[in-house]
């Protein structure tokens, strides 16, 4: 798919800051990007990577600066209205570390929920889609296991799956491999792969040195809650200006 | 023990059942809000809530029986004994219950308040889809201890005239002194004899929920 020219700002935040009590996470984090792009957020743990991605969706608020994302924009301080707040979830797909699934509904149970209750579709039309989704992440079988009788990497492939149920315009994935074993995160990768192609706009916070460079168009590294470096993949990654930032890249490209 | 004394006995089975389960469901109600009080943000409803549960756990029941009968149902309103038996043990438990949800709630990983909301569920879907199967999966042993439990303890409202197990059987001990220890023995059976099936019922739904979300 064609990633460049005149497309539209999917996510734009500015003065972004977040504190948890004394500690500052984010300081004055400042990005943009266009729909359809993929881009990849690296950078040690404790960089406030996650806490970016769920200030994104509203998980947590944020204390400076504003946010927009797929339209909707968010000012520090501010309530955001319930309306769009729907918006926001509805736009914004997530997924999480630790997949969490729900553990007492089927794997089907689990994609066409939310479905009914926030789309408003028929279980006949959730379930459609939902088995179409699990076709899709390659685990058509499993519809009707319990999440425990999963494996990880399938679990996560079902939360994927869940995300996109709900037709999100934004992708985001906050350390989708990292409780996995490598092997296994493979086929996660895999499948985010196959939907970076398919066009869609998608946020990776990772570790998977690999992925950011040769899936994500572009990547940030941060560290110590600032964006360090950012830019087309390969030049952040080969060729990093500062100090912080070879450091760490030195560190997790040399093991 | 003569077949009629049997059969009168018996007869207390079912005020001693609609006190026990009339109590439970109340409490097992009241406590949703008592506990959402106590996990609650705002400081003022924490401390009602806690102070709440401190006073009905603390006060024992026969003493909650008495001031809701003869305190405020002789004087302001008037109360029957067998609501009032119901409202009494239904309060305690209330409390009891209460701290059995916060118990459970605790026990749910923070990440499925996470995935509730990134996908914008309302919250009451998140309530009534995600967090109370779960929380109901949870308290069952301990909500199932407790009502075998508050069985026994319905047999308090004997003290207010509720005809049921032990009121009856206290009745024809006065009636046919000698036989005292035959009549409460049976009294005693038959308590066991409700409580075997509930504790049954119980392991059993807890064995097959258990089941599918085992790893």
């Amino acid at each position: 798919m064609e990633r460049t020219g005149e497309a539209r700002l999917i996510v734009e935040v500015k003065g972004l800051g977040k504190s948890f009590g004394a500690h500052k996470v984010l300081d004055g984090v400042d990005f943009s990007m266009r729909a359809g792009e993929v881009v990849a957020v690296i950078g040690p743990s404790g960089s406030g990577k996650s806490t970016l991605l769920r200030c994104l969706n509203q998980l947590e608020q944020h204390d400076e600066g504003l946010i927009q994302i797929c339209g909707i924009g968010m000012q520090a301080g501010l309530p955001v209205p319930r309306k769009d707040m729907n918006d926001l979830r509805r736009s914004a797909g997530m997924v999480f570390q630790s997949f969490n699934l729900f553990p007492h509904m089927t794997v089907l149970r689990n994609i066409s929920l939310p479905q009914e209750r926030v789309l408003g579709r028929s279980r006949a039309q959730a379930d459609e889609r939902s088995r179409a989704l699990l076709e899709r992440v390659g685990l058509a079988g499993k519809a009707d296991q319990y999440p425990a009788r999963c494996s990880g990497g399938q679990q996560q492939r079902i939360a994927i799956a869940r995300a996109l149920a709900l037709d999100p315009r934004i992708m985001l994935f906050d350390e989708p491999t990292s409780a996995l074993d490598p092997e296994i995160g493979l086929e996660v990768l895999a499948v985010m792969q196959e939907l970076a192609e398919a066009g869609m706009s998608m946020i990776v916070v990772t570790h998977e040195m690999h992925f950011a460079e040769t899936v994500s168009d572009r990547v940030i590294l941060m560290a110590e809650g600032r964006i360090l470096e950012e830019g087309p993949s390969a030049e952040v990654m080969r060729r990093p200006k500062t100090a912080r930032a070879q450091q760490f890249l030195h560190a997790v490209l040399n093991r | 023990m003569t077949p009629e004394n049997a059969l009168l006995i018996a007869g207390g089975i079912w005020w001693t059942i609609i006190v026990t389960l009339g109590a439970f469901g109340l409490g097992a109600a009241l406590g949703v809000p008592i506990c959402a009080m106590h996990v609650s943000r705002s400081r003022a409803l924490h401390v009602v809530a806690v102070v709440l549960i401190v006073i009905l756990r603390s006060v024992p029941p026969i003493v909650w029986i008495f001031i809701l009968y003869f305190g405020i149902g002789s004087g302001w309103l008037s109360i029957g004994p067998v609501p009032a038996a119901i409202v009494a043990l239904g309060v305690i438990t209330a409390a009891n219950m209460a701290e059995i949800y916060r118990g459970a709630l605790k026990s749910i990983h923070p990440g499925q308040w996470d995935a509730s909301h990134a996908l914008g569920l309302s919250t009451w879907s998140e309530f009534r889809d995600v967090m109370a199967p779960q929380i109901f999966r949870v308290t069952l042993p301990s909500a199932t201890t407790y009502l075998i439990g508050l069985l026994k303890d319905s047999a308090i409202a004997s003290t207010i005239g509720v005809m049921e197990i032990t009121y009856l059987a206290g009745f024809l001990a006065s009636k046919q002194f000698g036989a005292s220890l035959q009549i409460f023995a049976f009294a005693g059976a038959l308590y066991i004899l409700i409580s075997l099936p509930l504790a049954a019922v119980a392991r059993i739904a807890d064995a097959r929920l258990r089941m599918k979300v085992a790893q």
